[in-house]
């Protein structure tokens, strides 16, 4: 199943209205919602943030092979951003040092079991994998 | 649907999902708190990194003149995003 979505950060009520239609359709477990949802409004939030001005819409992909649940985001004509390789923030800080940037993406990483990224033609492409049958966040 | 409000103690409630789009709603109850409160979640359903940007921001700015928030009723969902986050090292959790 394949929907475009509105860059902006009131697209989140559809987006997870379009996640709850998918795994009720496909009779994926619920209990994998939240960590679908997570993944996707984090990975969309950074790309409404990081490019506000462009136009496009952002594609939301949802795949069910086998015992996974595949998530592609794609967004059109902007500069790259390749999260596999964003330092993770230091978790273990105190309070002081702390700062709430980077927590999204690392997040994201902690509760999908692969994350793949490819830049071509000025369009970026997120591909998640989340197993599916294992304890979900 | 996303609401915040205070109770009749002055605890901040949480209920729906608090995502990137109810962030400046979040804010205008977070930024009035001056001293030592509670945040309740036991209907908070859903919460992302901006809701945890949110509550972190607060901790700090309240821990700066010697007062904090405590978050209690987490469960589920909430409390692994919040293990996954180490806030147990940040905040009072109930």
């Amino acid at each position: 199943m394949e929907k475009k979505f509105q860059r902006d950060l009131r697209s989140l009520e559809k987006i997870f209205d379009f996640i709850d239609h998918f795994i009720a359709k496909q009779r994926i477990d619920h209990a994998v919602k939240d960590a679908v949802y997570l993944a996707v409004d984090e990975l969309f939030t950074n790309m409404v943030r990081y490019h506000p001005k462009n136009n496009n819409e952002i594609s939301l992909t949802l795949k069910k092979e086998r015992n996974r649940m595949i998530i592609r985001l794609t967004d059109r004509d902007v500069e790259p951003f390749d999260l596999t390789k964003r330092k993770d923030p230091n978790i273990q800080a105190s309070l002081k040092e702390r700062s709430p940037g980077g927590l999204g993406i690392y997040l994201t990483k902690n509760i999908v079991d692969d994350i793949q990224y490819e830049y071509r033609n000025r369009t970026s492409i997120i591909t998640l994998t989340k197993n599916l049958g294992r304890k979900n966040v | 649907m996303f609401d915040i409000r205070l109770n009749d103690r002055g605890d901040v409630v949480l209920s729906g999902r608090f995502d990137a789009a109810q962030v400046d709603k979040a804010k205008t109850v977070f930024d009035r708190l001056a001293a030592t409160a509670v945040v309740d979640f036991k209907d908070l359903n859903y919460i992302s990194s901006a809701g945890l940007g949110v509550l972190m921001a607060t901790q700090k700015r309240l821990t700066d003149s010697g007062h904090k928030l405590k978050l209690k009723n987490v469960s589920g969902h909430i409390r692994d995003v919040f293990n996954i986050a180490r806030f147990d090292l940040i905040f009072d959790i109930q």
